[in-house]
Protein backbone atom coordinates (compact mmCIF):
# COMPACT_ATOMS: atom_id res chain seq x y z
CA UNK A 1 0.00 0.00 0.00
CA UNK A 2 1.47 3.16 -0.90
CA UNK A 3 2.67 5.74 2.12
CA UNK A 4 0.11 9.08 2.32
CA UNK A 5 1.44 12.16 2.15
CA UNK A 6 2.10 13.65 5.23
CA UNK A 7 0.15 16.00 4.25
CA UNK A 8 -3.05 14.05 3.34
CA UNK A 9 -2.44 12.38 6.54
CA UNK A 10 -1.95 15.64 8.61
CA UNK A 11 -5.71 16.90 7.47
CA UNK A 12 -7.41 13.36 8.14
CA UNK A 13 -6.27 14.70 11.83
CA UNK A 14 -7.28 18.46 11.34
CA UNK A 15 -10.85 16.93 9.80
CA UNK A 16 -11.53 14.81 12.79
CA UNK A 17 -10.47 17.17 15.31
CA UNK A 18 -12.87 19.68 13.30
CA UNK A 19 -15.86 17.26 13.49
CA UNK A 20 -15.05 15.68 16.52
CA UNK A 21 -16.75 17.02 19.65
CA UNK A 22 -13.90 15.31 21.37
CA UNK A 23 -11.26 16.81 22.99
CA UNK A 24 -8.40 15.82 20.84
CA UNK A 25 -8.28 12.91 17.85
CA UNK A 26 -6.72 9.88 18.52
CA UNK A 27 -2.67 9.65 19.13
CA UNK A 28 -0.91 9.92 16.02
CA UNK A 29 1.43 7.57 15.29
CA UNK A 30 3.93 9.42 13.58
CA UNK A 31 6.04 11.71 15.97
CA UNK A 32 5.85 14.43 13.26
CA UNK A 33 2.27 14.34 12.69
CA UNK A 34 1.61 14.53 16.63
CA UNK A 35 3.69 17.30 17.38
CA UNK A 36 1.40 18.98 14.57
CA UNK A 37 -1.54 17.89 16.04
CA UNK A 38 -0.73 20.24 19.15
CA UNK A 39 -0.36 22.97 17.53
CA UNK A 40 -3.60 22.51 15.28
CA UNK A 41 -5.57 21.77 18.51
CA UNK A 42 -4.16 25.20 19.92
CA UNK A 43 -5.34 26.97 16.73
CA UNK A 44 -8.87 25.60 17.22
CA UNK A 45 -9.09 28.08 19.71
CA UNK A 46 -7.61 30.93 17.33
CA UNK A 47 -9.70 34.33 17.87
CA UNK A 48 -11.50 35.60 14.35
CA UNK A 49 -9.61 38.65 13.05
CA UNK A 50 -12.78 40.39 12.70
CA UNK A 51 -13.48 40.31 16.20
CA UNK A 52 -9.78 41.49 17.29
CA UNK A 53 -10.50 44.65 15.03
CA UNK A 54 -14.17 45.58 16.04
CA UNK A 55 -13.17 45.21 19.68
CA UNK A 56 -10.29 47.30 18.78
CA UNK A 57 -12.43 50.06 17.37
CA UNK A 58 -14.84 49.81 19.66
CA UNK A 59 -12.14 50.40 22.53
CA UNK A 60 -11.16 53.48 20.86
CA UNK A 61 -14.41 54.79 20.43
CA UNK A 62 -15.40 54.20 23.84
CA UNK A 63 -12.14 55.64 24.86
CA UNK A 64 -12.61 59.06 22.83
CA UNK A 65 -16.37 59.12 24.51
CA UNK A 66 -15.38 58.92 27.86
CA UNK A 67 -12.82 61.42 27.72
CA UNK A 68 -15.65 63.70 26.32
CA UNK A 69 -17.93 62.60 29.32
CA UNK A 70 -15.04 63.17 31.58
CA UNK A 71 -15.06 66.66 30.06
CA UNK A 72 -18.33 66.97 30.35
CA UNK A 73 -18.25 66.06 33.96
CA UNK A 74 -15.48 68.64 34.98
CA UNK A 75 -18.24 71.50 33.12
CA UNK A 76 -20.71 69.92 36.02
CA UNK A 77 -22.63 68.91 33.29
CA UNK A 78 -23.90 65.50 31.84
CA UNK A 79 -25.25 66.84 28.98
CA UNK A 80 -24.42 64.57 25.72
CA UNK A 81 -24.42 66.75 22.79
CA UNK A 82 -24.83 64.47 20.12
CA UNK A 83 -28.58 63.34 20.88
CA UNK A 84 -31.99 65.49 20.35
CA UNK A 85 -32.97 67.20 23.82
CA UNK A 86 -35.69 64.37 25.36
CA UNK A 87 -33.78 61.61 23.37
CA UNK A 88 -32.32 58.46 24.89
CA UNK A 89 -29.60 56.38 22.79
CA UNK A 90 -32.39 54.12 21.31
CA UNK A 91 -35.89 54.80 20.62
CA UNK A 92 -38.45 52.72 19.56
CA UNK A 93 -39.68 53.98 15.83
CA UNK A 94 -43.18 52.59 15.58
CA UNK A 95 -45.14 53.12 12.57
CA UNK A 96 -48.36 52.13 12.50
CA UNK A 97 -51.81 53.09 10.69
CA UNK A 98 -53.76 55.63 11.71
CA UNK A 99 -50.48 56.73 14.08
CA UNK A 100 -52.89 59.25 15.00
CA UNK A 101 -55.09 56.83 16.80
CA UNK A 102 -51.84 55.26 18.12
CA UNK A 103 -50.89 58.43 19.49
CA UNK A 104 -54.20 58.48 21.01
CA UNK A 105 -53.63 54.87 23.01
CA UNK A 106 -50.27 56.19 24.53
CA UNK A 107 -51.76 59.39 26.39
CA UNK A 108 -54.49 57.03 27.44
CA UNK A 109 -52.62 54.52 28.65
CA UNK A 110 -49.60 54.80 29.48
CA UNK A 111 -49.71 58.78 30.48
CA UNK A 112 -47.72 59.60 26.87
CA UNK A 113 -47.48 63.39 26.25
CA UNK A 114 -47.12 64.31 22.61
CA UNK A 115 -44.01 66.26 22.04
CA UNK A 116 -44.10 67.26 18.55
CA UNK A 117 -45.89 66.21 15.34
CA UNK A 118 -45.17 67.18 11.48
CA UNK A 119 -48.26 66.41 9.07
CA UNK A 120 -47.16 64.82 5.87
CA UNK A 121 -49.20 67.19 3.07
CA UNK A 122 -51.90 63.86 2.94
CA UNK A 123 -52.89 65.19 6.51
CA UNK A 124 -51.01 61.44 7.87
CA UNK A 125 -48.30 62.37 10.04
CA UNK A 126 -44.92 62.03 9.21
CA UNK A 127 -43.10 62.14 12.37
CA UNK A 128 -43.87 62.42 15.98
CA UNK A 129 -42.59 62.11 19.39
CA UNK A 130 -43.98 61.17 21.98
CA UNK A 131 -42.90 61.17 26.14
CA UNK A 132 -43.38 58.40 28.34
CA UNK A 133 -41.87 58.36 31.84
CA UNK A 134 -37.75 59.44 31.24
CA UNK A 135 -38.05 57.75 27.59
CA UNK A 136 -39.77 58.54 24.44
CA UNK A 137 -41.30 56.57 21.13
CA UNK A 138 -41.48 58.15 18.23
CA UNK A 139 -44.52 57.09 15.76
CA UNK A 140 -44.85 57.35 12.36
CA UNK A 141 -47.93 56.44 9.60
CA UNK A 142 -45.06 55.65 7.49
CA UNK A 143 -44.88 55.41 3.41
CA UNK A 144 -44.28 53.25 0.88
CA UNK A 145 -40.36 53.51 1.96
CA UNK A 146 -41.01 52.69 5.54
CA UNK A 147 -43.64 49.94 6.04
CA UNK A 148 -45.98 49.57 9.03
CA UNK A 149 -43.54 47.44 11.85
CA UNK A 150 -45.51 47.00 15.29
CA UNK A 151 -42.86 45.79 18.08
CA UNK A 152 -42.42 44.85 21.62
CA UNK A 153 -41.90 47.65 24.54
CA UNK A 154 -41.09 47.04 27.87
CA UNK A 155 -42.17 49.59 30.07
CA UNK A 156 -41.35 50.31 33.66
CA UNK A 157 -44.13 52.17 35.41
CA UNK A 158 -45.06 52.61 39.19
CA UNK A 159 -48.49 50.57 38.99
CA UNK A 160 -48.30 48.44 36.32
CA UNK A 161 -51.84 46.52 37.78
CA UNK A 162 -53.56 50.17 37.17
CA UNK A 163 -51.29 50.50 33.75
CA UNK A 164 -52.41 46.95 32.58
CA UNK A 165 -56.32 47.54 33.06
CA UNK A 166 -55.94 51.14 31.29
CA UNK A 167 -54.67 49.44 28.22
CA UNK A 168 -57.61 46.85 28.10
CA UNK A 169 -59.55 49.90 28.84
CA UNK A 170 -57.87 51.35 25.52
CA UNK A 171 -58.64 48.03 23.48
CA UNK A 172 -55.42 46.22 24.33
CA UNK A 173 -55.77 42.16 24.77
CA UNK A 174 -54.22 40.76 27.50
CA UNK A 175 -51.44 38.17 27.10
CA UNK A 176 -51.16 37.75 30.95
CA UNK A 177 -52.52 40.06 33.80
CA UNK A 178 -49.55 41.47 35.88
CA UNK A 179 -48.07 38.92 37.95
CA UNK A 180 -45.14 38.45 40.48
CA UNK A 181 -44.09 35.00 39.35
CA UNK A 182 -42.35 36.39 36.09
CA UNK A 183 -38.59 35.49 36.31
CA UNK A 184 -37.18 39.08 36.37
CA UNK A 185 -38.44 39.31 39.59
CA UNK A 186 -40.51 42.06 39.05
CA UNK A 187 -44.11 42.70 38.85
CA UNK A 188 -44.89 42.55 34.68
CA UNK A 189 -47.82 42.15 32.61
CA UNK A 190 -47.85 41.82 29.29
CA UNK A 191 -50.80 43.25 26.32
CA UNK A 192 -51.00 43.26 23.01
CA UNK A 193 -52.53 46.81 21.68
CA UNK A 194 -55.09 46.99 18.51
CA UNK A 195 -52.22 47.73 16.18
CA UNK A 196 -50.23 45.01 16.96
CA UNK A 197 -47.29 46.25 19.47
CA UNK A 198 -46.75 44.10 22.28
CA UNK A 199 -46.04 46.29 25.87
CA UNK A 200 -44.59 44.19 28.62
CA UNK A 201 -45.59 46.35 31.76
CA UNK A 202 -43.50 46.04 34.65
CA UNK A 203 -42.25 47.75 37.77
CA UNK A 204 -39.01 47.13 38.49
CA UNK A 205 -37.45 45.17 42.07
CA UNK A 206 -34.57 43.23 41.00
CA UNK A 207 -33.50 45.01 37.66
CA UNK A 208 -29.57 46.49 38.20
CA UNK A 209 -30.23 50.22 36.42
CA UNK A 210 -27.81 50.70 34.20
CA UNK A 211 -25.50 53.92 34.50
CA UNK A 212 -27.70 56.18 34.05
CA UNK A 213 -30.47 54.83 35.94
CA UNK A 214 -33.74 52.76 34.87
CA UNK A 215 -35.23 53.78 31.60
CA UNK A 216 -39.12 53.66 31.40
CA UNK A 217 -39.21 52.70 27.72
CA UNK A 218 -36.86 49.70 26.43
CA UNK A 219 -37.35 47.58 23.06
CA UNK A 220 -37.90 44.34 23.34
CA UNK A 221 -36.82 42.13 20.40
CA UNK A 222 -37.45 38.72 20.03
CA UNK A 223 -35.08 36.73 17.61
CA UNK A 224 -34.80 33.36 16.09
CA UNK A 225 -30.91 32.72 17.34
CA UNK A 226 -31.02 35.66 19.36
CA UNK A 227 -27.23 35.10 20.58
CA UNK A 228 -25.92 36.26 17.94
CA UNK A 229 -27.52 39.31 17.98
CA UNK A 230 -25.26 40.22 21.14
CA UNK A 231 -21.50 40.02 19.48
CA UNK A 232 -23.49 42.08 15.79
CA UNK A 233 -24.58 45.15 18.27
CA UNK A 234 -21.28 45.07 20.33
CA UNK A 235 -19.32 45.41 16.77
CA UNK A 236 -22.10 47.55 15.27
CA UNK A 237 -22.85 50.58 17.63
CA UNK A 238 -20.20 49.38 20.31
CA UNK A 239 -23.09 47.66 22.75
CA UNK A 240 -22.53 46.14 25.89
CA UNK A 241 -24.03 43.18 27.05
CA UNK A 242 -25.15 43.95 30.56
CA UNK A 243 -26.32 40.47 31.76
CA UNK A 244 -27.17 37.74 29.33
CA UNK A 245 -29.14 34.64 30.88
CA UNK A 246 -28.85 31.05 28.40
CA UNK A 247 -30.05 28.10 28.35
CA UNK A 248 -27.81 24.97 28.63
CA UNK A 249 -27.73 24.96 24.55
CA UNK A 250 -27.05 28.58 24.75
CA UNK A 251 -30.25 29.98 23.66
CA UNK A 252 -30.81 33.38 25.23
CA UNK A 253 -33.59 33.48 27.57
CA UNK A 254 -33.07 37.09 28.32
CA UNK A 255 -30.19 39.44 27.73
CA UNK A 256 -30.32 43.61 28.55
CA UNK A 257 -27.87 45.73 26.08
CA UNK A 258 -26.70 48.83 26.83
CA UNK A 259 -26.09 51.53 24.06
CA UNK A 260 -24.76 54.86 25.00
CA UNK A 261 -27.56 56.08 27.82
CA UNK A 262 -30.35 53.63 26.63
CA UNK A 263 -30.52 49.21 27.20
CA UNK A 264 -32.67 47.37 24.71
CA UNK A 265 -33.43 43.78 25.59
CA UNK A 266 -33.31 40.40 23.48
CA UNK A 267 -34.58 36.98 24.17
CA UNK A 268 -35.02 33.76 21.57
CA UNK A 269 -38.61 33.85 20.13
CA UNK A 270 -41.18 31.21 21.38
CA UNK A 271 -44.43 30.50 21.69
CA UNK A 272 -46.60 34.03 21.44
CA UNK A 273 -43.69 35.82 21.51
CA UNK A 274 -42.24 35.29 17.57
CA UNK A 275 -39.77 37.96 15.70
CA UNK A 276 -41.24 41.57 14.98
CA UNK A 277 -38.83 43.22 12.75
CA UNK A 278 -39.20 46.76 13.66
CA UNK A 279 -37.60 50.45 13.44
CA UNK A 280 -34.89 51.57 15.94
CA UNK A 281 -33.85 55.24 15.94
CA UNK A 282 -29.91 55.02 17.65
CA UNK A 283 -27.87 58.43 18.91
CA UNK A 284 -24.56 58.29 18.70
CA UNK A 285 -21.51 60.30 18.55
CA UNK A 286 -20.44 59.73 14.78
CA UNK A 287 -23.09 58.73 12.73
CA UNK A 288 -20.37 57.87 9.98
CA UNK A 289 -18.24 55.79 11.47
CA UNK A 290 -21.06 53.72 13.39
CA UNK A 291 -22.53 53.19 9.74
CA UNK A 292 -19.32 51.96 8.22
CA UNK A 293 -18.79 49.98 11.79
CA UNK A 294 -22.05 48.78 11.36
CA UNK A 295 -21.98 47.44 7.48
CA UNK A 296 -18.68 45.67 8.53
CA UNK A 297 -19.90 43.78 10.90
CA UNK A 298 -22.76 42.06 8.94
CA UNK A 299 -25.67 44.92 8.37
CA UNK A 300 -27.36 45.71 4.76
CA UNK A 301 -27.35 49.82 3.98
CA UNK A 302 -30.76 51.39 3.71
CA UNK A 303 -29.11 54.85 3.42
CA UNK A 304 -25.72 56.09 3.33
CA UNK A 305 -25.08 59.21 6.00
CA UNK A 306 -26.71 62.31 5.08
CA UNK A 307 -27.19 65.69 6.19
CA UNK A 308 -30.86 65.41 6.99
CA UNK A 309 -33.18 68.36 6.62
CA UNK A 310 -34.23 67.81 10.24
CA UNK A 311 -30.65 68.77 11.17
CA UNK A 312 -29.36 65.17 12.11
CA UNK A 313 -26.56 63.38 10.71
CA UNK A 314 -28.42 60.23 9.72
CA UNK A 315 -27.57 57.46 8.44
CA UNK A 316 -29.95 53.90 7.78
CA UNK A 317 -29.16 49.82 7.63
CA UNK A 318 -30.96 47.08 8.27
CA UNK A 319 -29.69 43.89 10.59
CA UNK A 320 -29.74 40.22 9.64
CA UNK A 321 -33.22 39.97 11.43
CA UNK A 322 -34.87 42.63 9.44
CA UNK A 323 -34.58 45.20 12.10
CA UNK A 324 -33.87 49.03 10.49
CA UNK A 325 -31.46 51.00 12.39
CA UNK A 326 -31.90 54.66 11.78
CA UNK A 327 -28.56 55.94 13.06
CA UNK A 328 -28.67 59.54 14.16
CA UNK A 329 -26.32 62.31 15.33
CA UNK A 330 -28.02 65.30 16.68
CA UNK A 331 -26.15 68.16 15.01
CA UNK A 332 -27.18 70.96 16.78
CA UNK A 333 -29.23 74.25 15.85
CA UNK B 1 -11.43 12.65 30.33
CA UNK B 2 -14.01 12.67 27.63
CA UNK B 3 -16.67 15.75 28.14
CA UNK B 4 -19.92 15.08 27.84
CA UNK B 5 -21.75 16.98 25.31
CA UNK B 6 -25.03 17.40 26.42
CA UNK B 7 -23.74 18.81 29.70
CA UNK B 8 -26.13 20.34 32.45
CA UNK B 9 -25.50 22.79 34.91
CA UNK B 10 -25.39 19.97 37.67
CA UNK B 11 -22.44 18.73 35.63
CA UNK B 12 -20.85 21.52 34.70
CA UNK B 13 -21.42 23.72 37.59
CA UNK B 14 -22.32 26.37 35.59
CA UNK B 15 -22.85 26.17 31.81
CA UNK B 16 -19.80 28.66 30.80
CA UNK B 17 -17.36 27.07 32.96
CA UNK B 18 -15.78 24.30 31.82
CA UNK B 19 -13.76 21.70 33.45
CA UNK B 20 -9.61 21.97 33.02
CA UNK B 21 -9.48 19.71 29.32
CA UNK B 22 -7.18 17.89 27.86
CA UNK B 23 -5.92 20.82 25.67
CA UNK B 24 -4.60 22.40 28.63
CA UNK B 25 -3.14 19.02 30.11
CA UNK B 26 -1.32 18.52 26.79
CA UNK B 27 -0.16 22.22 26.57
CA UNK B 28 1.33 22.23 29.86
CA UNK B 29 3.28 18.90 29.26
CA UNK B 30 4.85 19.69 26.54
CA UNK B 31 5.88 23.09 27.67
CA UNK B 32 6.98 21.54 30.87
CA UNK B 33 10.79 21.65 30.08
CA UNK B 34 10.67 25.07 28.92
CA UNK B 35 11.21 28.60 30.23
CA UNK B 36 9.82 31.32 27.94
CA UNK B 37 11.59 34.07 26.22
CA UNK B 38 10.15 35.75 23.93
CA UNK B 39 7.19 35.46 25.50
CA UNK B 40 5.95 39.27 25.04
CA UNK B 41 3.82 39.14 28.27
CA UNK B 42 7.24 38.45 30.31
CA UNK B 43 9.12 41.28 29.01
CA UNK B 44 6.34 43.80 29.42
CA UNK B 45 6.89 43.82 33.47
CA UNK B 46 9.17 46.21 33.25
CA UNK B 47 9.21 49.96 33.80
CA UNK B 48 8.36 50.33 30.04
CA UNK B 49 4.51 48.38 30.92
CA UNK B 50 4.02 50.79 33.81
CA UNK B 51 4.56 53.90 31.35
CA UNK B 52 2.11 52.59 29.19
CA UNK B 53 -0.25 51.96 31.73
CA UNK B 54 0.03 55.45 32.95
CA UNK B 55 -0.10 56.98 29.78
CA UNK B 56 -3.28 55.48 29.06
CA UNK B 57 -4.58 56.36 32.62
CA UNK B 58 -3.75 60.10 31.29
CA UNK B 59 -5.55 59.72 27.81
CA UNK B 60 -7.89 57.10 27.49
CA UNK B 61 -6.51 56.95 23.74
CA UNK B 62 -3.23 55.25 24.82
CA UNK B 63 -5.70 52.23 25.76
CA UNK B 64 -4.81 50.82 22.27
CA UNK B 65 -1.32 50.16 22.68
CA UNK B 66 -2.53 47.91 26.17
CA UNK B 67 -5.16 45.87 23.91
CA UNK B 68 -2.54 45.46 21.25
CA UNK B 69 0.06 43.75 23.89
CA UNK B 70 -2.44 41.84 25.50
CA UNK B 71 -5.61 40.68 23.66
CA UNK B 72 -3.99 37.85 22.82
CA UNK B 73 -3.31 36.42 25.92
CA UNK B 74 -6.66 37.62 27.43
CA UNK B 75 -8.40 36.06 24.61
CA UNK B 76 -6.71 32.77 25.40
CA UNK B 77 -7.34 32.73 28.43
CA UNK B 78 -11.18 32.86 28.33
CA UNK B 79 -10.94 30.54 25.31
CA UNK B 80 -9.54 28.11 27.70
CA UNK B 81 -12.25 28.98 30.37
CA UNK B 82 -15.62 28.87 28.09
CA UNK B 83 -17.46 26.94 26.21
CA UNK B 84 -17.87 28.49 22.90
CA UNK B 85 -16.35 31.03 20.41
CA UNK B 86 -19.36 33.48 21.10
CA UNK B 87 -18.94 33.58 24.94
CA UNK B 88 -14.95 33.69 24.66
CA UNK B 89 -15.77 36.54 22.35
CA UNK B 90 -18.41 38.38 24.77
CA UNK B 91 -16.18 37.80 27.75
CA UNK B 92 -13.37 38.63 26.02
CA UNK B 93 -15.05 42.13 24.98
CA UNK B 94 -16.60 42.78 28.39
CA UNK B 95 -13.00 42.00 29.91
CA UNK B 96 -11.48 45.00 27.70
CA UNK B 97 -14.19 47.06 28.27
CA UNK B 98 -14.31 47.06 32.27
CA UNK B 99 -9.83 47.43 31.89
CA UNK B 100 -11.18 50.05 30.35
CA UNK B 101 -13.59 52.11 32.47
CA UNK B 102 -11.53 51.52 35.48
CA UNK B 103 -8.23 51.82 34.19
CA UNK B 104 -7.77 54.55 36.89
CA UNK B 105 -8.02 52.02 39.52
CA UNK B 106 -5.19 49.73 39.00
CA UNK B 107 -2.67 51.25 40.58
CA UNK B 108 1.44 49.98 40.27
CA UNK B 109 2.04 47.59 42.81
CA UNK B 110 4.27 45.33 40.60
CA UNK B 111 1.47 43.71 40.05
CA UNK B 112 1.76 43.08 36.05
CA UNK B 113 -1.07 44.35 34.11
CA UNK B 114 -1.88 41.16 32.43
CA UNK B 115 -2.34 39.86 35.81
CA UNK B 116 -4.80 42.49 36.60
CA UNK B 117 -6.98 42.01 33.14
CA UNK B 118 -7.14 38.64 33.43
CA UNK B 119 -8.43 38.95 36.53
CA UNK B 120 -11.27 40.93 35.19
CA UNK B 121 -11.78 38.24 32.82
CA UNK B 122 -11.86 35.94 35.39
CA UNK B 123 -14.68 37.64 37.15
CA UNK B 124 -16.44 37.71 34.56
CA UNK B 125 -16.74 34.18 33.72
CA UNK B 126 -17.22 33.58 37.78
CA UNK B 127 -19.98 36.11 37.76
CA UNK B 128 -21.81 34.37 34.49
CA UNK B 129 -21.63 31.04 36.08
CA UNK B 130 -23.07 32.25 39.41
CA UNK B 131 -25.90 34.56 37.74
CA UNK B 132 -26.42 31.02 35.56
CA UNK B 133 -26.61 28.88 39.28
CA UNK B 134 -28.92 31.84 40.74
CA UNK B 135 -31.06 31.49 37.66
CA UNK B 136 -31.37 28.55 36.82
CA UNK B 137 -31.04 26.38 39.66
CA UNK B 138 -29.96 22.65 39.79
CA UNK B 139 -32.89 20.49 41.56
CA UNK B 140 -30.01 19.70 44.37
CA UNK B 141 -28.66 22.97 44.59
CA UNK B 142 -25.10 22.53 42.96
CA UNK B 143 -22.46 24.30 44.96
CA UNK B 144 -20.65 27.43 43.93
CA UNK B 145 -18.65 26.79 40.93
CA UNK B 146 -15.66 26.37 41.49
CA UNK B 147 -13.41 27.93 38.79
CA UNK B 148 -10.30 28.51 39.31
CA UNK B 149 -8.64 32.26 38.99
CA UNK B 150 -4.90 31.54 40.74
CA UNK B 151 -2.76 30.69 37.65
CA UNK B 152 -0.23 28.55 38.59
CA UNK B 153 3.05 28.79 36.55
CA UNK B 154 2.58 26.07 33.96
CA UNK B 155 -1.08 26.91 33.07
CA UNK B 156 0.13 30.69 32.86
CA UNK B 157 2.96 29.37 30.44
CA UNK B 158 0.64 27.31 28.50
CA UNK B 159 -1.72 30.34 28.28
CA UNK B 160 1.54 32.24 26.79
CA UNK B 161 2.36 29.44 24.33
CA UNK B 162 -1.17 29.95 23.07
CA UNK B 163 -1.16 34.04 23.02
CA UNK B 164 1.96 33.34 21.34
CA UNK B 165 1.36 31.29 18.75
CA UNK B 166 -2.02 33.21 17.62
CA UNK B 167 0.31 36.35 17.21
CA UNK B 168 2.69 34.28 14.94
CA UNK B 169 -0.37 33.46 12.90
CA UNK B 170 -0.99 36.83 12.14
CA UNK B 171 2.96 36.88 10.10
CA UNK B 172 2.28 33.74 8.16
CA UNK B 173 2.13 34.95 3.97
CA UNK B 174 -1.24 35.80 2.93
CA UNK B 175 -2.44 32.59 1.63
CA UNK B 176 -1.56 30.68 4.58
CA UNK B 177 -3.07 32.83 6.69
CA UNK B 178 -5.92 32.47 4.77
CA UNK B 179 -5.90 28.90 4.86
CA UNK B 180 -5.79 28.84 8.69
CA UNK B 181 -8.60 30.93 9.59
CA UNK B 182 -10.27 29.34 6.97
CA UNK B 183 -10.00 25.71 8.44
CA UNK B 184 -9.71 26.63 11.63
CA UNK B 185 -11.76 29.64 12.18
CA UNK B 186 -14.16 29.16 10.04
CA UNK B 187 -14.01 25.35 9.89
CA UNK B 188 -14.42 25.24 5.97
CA UNK B 189 -13.76 21.91 3.97
CA UNK B 190 -10.70 21.72 2.02
CA UNK B 191 -12.86 21.87 -0.53
CA UNK B 192 -14.50 24.60 -0.08
CA UNK B 193 -10.87 26.52 0.71
CA UNK B 194 -9.47 25.02 -2.80
CA UNK B 195 -12.65 27.21 -4.41
CA UNK B 196 -12.13 30.25 -2.88
CA UNK B 197 -8.28 30.42 -3.34
CA UNK B 198 -8.36 28.72 -6.64
CA UNK B 199 -6.47 25.86 -6.04
CA UNK B 200 -6.54 22.41 -6.04
CA UNK B 201 -7.56 20.59 -2.86
CA UNK B 202 -4.00 19.22 -3.06
CA UNK B 203 -2.51 22.43 -2.73
CA UNK B 204 -4.27 23.24 0.29
CA UNK B 205 -3.84 20.90 1.97
CA UNK B 206 0.04 21.15 1.63
CA UNK B 207 -0.65 24.90 2.15
CA UNK B 208 -2.29 23.63 5.48
CA UNK B 209 1.11 21.96 6.12
CA UNK B 210 3.34 24.25 5.40
CA UNK B 211 1.53 26.63 7.31
CA UNK B 212 1.06 24.61 10.60
CA UNK B 213 5.24 23.34 10.08
CA UNK B 214 5.95 26.65 10.33
CA UNK B 215 4.17 27.82 13.18
CA UNK B 216 5.49 24.83 14.84
CA UNK B 217 8.88 26.01 14.41
CA UNK B 218 8.59 29.23 14.95
CA UNK B 219 7.32 28.19 18.85
CA UNK B 220 10.22 25.50 18.77
CA UNK B 221 12.32 28.59 18.39
CA UNK B 222 10.87 30.99 20.99
CA UNK B 223 11.25 28.26 23.19
CA UNK B 224 14.95 28.23 22.91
Amino acid sequence: MAKRSLAMQFDEVVQAMLVSLRPRPEEAPDPELASLTRVAQILRELPREEFRAALKSDLQRRASMSERTAAAQTRGTKEVHYMRPGLTSIIPYVIVRPAAQFIEFLRSSFEGVERMRMPAPDGSIMHAEVAIGNGAIEVSDGNAEYSTAPQAIHLYVDDPDATYARTLQAGATSFYAPTDDHPSGDRWGAVKDPFGNHWYIAKPRGWTPGPEGLRSVQPYLHLREAHKMIPFLEAAFGAEEMGAHKSPEGAVLHATIRIGNATLEIDEAHGEFQPMPCHLHLYVPDTDAVYAQALQAGATSIDPPRDAPYGDRAAGVKDAWGNSWFIATYLGK
Amino acid sequence: MRRNTGVTFLAAGSYIVRPMKATRRLARKRLAKGPHEGVPGQEARGPDERALVEAAQRDPAAFEVLYELHFERVYAFVASRVRDRTTAEDVTSEAFHKALANLQSYEWRGVPFAAWLLRIAANIIIDCAKRAAREFPAPDDPPEPAARLDLQDTEMRAMEHRAQLFRLVGQLPEVQKQVIYDRFVEQRSIKEIAQRLGRTEGAVKQLQLRAVQKLRAQMEGSHG
